[in-house]
């Protein structure tokens, strides 16, 4: 296959090989409780360097609490996979947790221009759907996909694509390298201990990411029984033997929303980009990370009973996410 | 003679909306603007035209009014046809069902490119850096024809973007989108600002002057960009919004005012 261009960025090199072993000698078949703290989870599954990929749809049904957690645990040089993110990776990247990111969309306000212009931080070129369409190529064992799109642009000359012939048809089209990250992060509205998972709504890539991912932790907003997801195989989204780690964090998704359930906490939001705009960012981190040993804690001290009933209440459409 | 006054970007939706046709599929930028535009159609012409959005839902009919935080809201995929994800979506653009994409850009160039990345010439070293092109890459690089809204500024209408992020006709080239392994016979249709419409011309893929508003000379929309476009003979003038569509616009499509009354006021004389 003759290779016609190729972008210059860095990507990992896929190797499905690599990954079939990483599967066979590491992944639990046996169903088996796996419901962890925050606090475990993060700590055995997210390592220093690892590419990390998370579910999330701008500000909805985010992995938040995981966020925080890692965070919390000052992990160092995460590799992350900004697909239609707002200010979560500038979250990760003002607590220090990350060197390297894959761009998608994602906000790029004060704390990412400052840290690109220090060179604290990497940016590779890619598009959303260049990089859902890597972890498809992830999630289905093979080292590339054929895609339609990306061709001719800048953002192709910085990414790791390549324009080849096509050997079936003999015209250009362009590759992109599959994409198994080593930790994938999914917040999930429902799912049992052993990890068979429920999301509803429109969910980005949440099937490929699970599937793609070497180590998976799901969070939750709730625990139901094996028996209610056997009631209705048809709902589940994630399979227990990809999942690696359950944790129970109802409002995880906070400040985010998860469609359904509540809304996004407006103010809260509001209040990192004006501590952003004001250099006070730290104080924010303190205010809702450092100074709380857990989720749990932070819900009750940092944002209160009331406000995640107001909330709950602002939740107006509920049809279809159950 | 009658003074109207209303923000950029409600003409925008306004100009938009009436180019959208029932028969057709849109793949549209869920946030902002674009997606006012199809909303705005659904009320007066096209109660039934399709839509996507890049995460996944198929044909929503959101309840307004949105929440500020709109981008994947229960609101905003409220009764769609299907949930999907990202690439079942892009897949079904891929095949060829998307007639149109709509989407907002931040500086555009004369063959159509748009640039959502960086500003400033050094890549290296950007004056300011953007958010990414996001799902418009594919939504540009796949519809059969693009329709793009922006606002008519020197610094958005440029000769060459300084960063392709989401391909127009690229260097205008004959085939140049094919020979980047682009799917043949798409491209950028219309740019659509609050002062002029543009469209390209069929050989030459250049930026070509359609409409002017009836507010406006043709030398103050030559003054507002960076380089000069074809024009076309005869010059069309733009319809402006009415109070009755202005008042569907603010109280039915964008009731908190959030999204529409951001833009630059416009205060005239039709």
């Amino acid at each position: 296959m003759e290779v016609l261009a190729s972008g210059t960025g860095e990507f990992k090199p896929p190797n499905p090989d690599e990954m079939r072993a990483w599967v066979h000698e590491h992944k639990v078949r046996k169903p088996v409780d796996k419901v962890l703290t925050e606090q475990e989870a993060v700590s055995r599954f997210v390592n220093d360097g690892d590419y990390m990929a998370f579910d999330m749809n701008v500000a909805a049904r985010g992995p938040v609490s995981l966020f925080r957690e890692i965070i919390r645990q000052r992990k160092k040089d995460l590799w992350v996979a900004a697909k239609f993110n707002w200010s979560d990776v500038t979250l990760l990247v003002a607590g220090g947790c990350v060197s390297k990111v894959d761009v998608g969309w994602m906000e790029t306000g004060a704390i990412i221009n400052n840290a690109l212009r220090e060179d604290r931080l990497k940016f590779i070129e890619w598009s959303n759907g260049a990089l859902t369409y890597r972890l498809l190529a992830g999630a289905l064992g093979v080292s590339f996909l054929p895609m339609r799109w990306l061709g001719g642009t800048d953002v192709f000359e910085k990414s790791g694509a390549k324009l080849v012939e096509d050997p079936y048809t003999g015209k250009p089209v362009v590759l992109v390298p599959a994409l198994n990250p080593d930790v994938g992060l999914i917040h999930v509205h429902e799912c049992d201990v052993y990890g068979n998972a429920r999301v509803y709504g429109a969910g980005v890539a949440p099937k490929e990411i699970a599937m793609a991912s070497k180590k998976l932790i799901i969070s939750t907003e709730q625990i139901i029984s094996n028996e209610e997801i056997r009631q209705n195989p048809q709902k589940t989204t994630i399979p227990y033997y990809l999942v690696d780690a359950v944790v129970v964090a109802p409002f995880g998704g906070y400040p985010g929303s998860v469609p359904g359930r509540y809304i996004g906490d407006f103010e809260n939001v509001f209040e990192f980009a004006v501590s952003q705009m004001q250099g006070t960012t730290d104080q924010y981190l303190e205010k809702y990370i450092y100074s709380v040993a857990s989720h749990e804690e932070m819900l009750e001290k940092r944002v209160g009973a009331a406000k995640l009933v107001k909330l709950t209440q602002g939740e107006t459409v509920r049809e279809g996410y159950r | 003679m009658t003074e109207l006054t209303f923000t950029d970007l409600e003409q925008n939706v306004y100009t938009i909306a009436h180019m959208i046709e029932e028969d057709k599929l849109y793949f549209v930028q869920m946030a902002g603007p674009p997606l006012f535009a199809v909303l705005l159609a659904k009320r007066t012409h096209a109660p039934g035209v399709g839509f996507l959005v890049e995460e996944g839902a198929i044909a929503p009919s959101p309840v307004f009014p949105l929440p500020p935080m709109m981008l994947g809201s229960a609101r905003s995929h409220y009764r769609s046809v299907a949930w999907e994800g990202m690439n079942i979506v892009d897949a079904h653009a891929s095949l060829g069902y998307a007639d149109y994409g709509i989407l907002s850009a931040v500086q555009v160039d004369k063959f159509g490119n748009f640039n959502s990345t960086i500003l400033g010439k050094d890549y290296d070293h950007p004056e300011r850096r953007f958010g990414g092109p996001g799902g418009a890459n594919e939504i540009a690089s796949c519809s059969w024809a693009t329709i793009i809204m922006t606002k008519l500024e020197k610094r958005k209408f440029v000769d060459r973007v300084d960063f392709i992020s989401s391909p127009g006709y690229l260097d205008g080239s004959p085939g140049a989108r094919e020979k980047a392994g682009l799917p043949a016979n798409t491209g950028p249709y219309r740019i659509v600002t609050e002062r002029a419409i543009f469209g390209f011309d069929e050989k030459t893929h250049m930026m070509r002057l359609e409409a002017i508003a009836p507010w406006i000379t043709l030398e103050e929309v030559l003054d507002r960009m960076d380089f000069k476009p074809l024009i076309a003979e005869p010059l069309g003038v733009m319809e402006v919004p009415t109070e009755e569509d202005l008042s569907m616009i603010r109280a039915e499509i964008d009731p908190g005012g959030y999204t529409l009354n951001r833009g630059e006021w416009l205060m005239v004389t039709v």
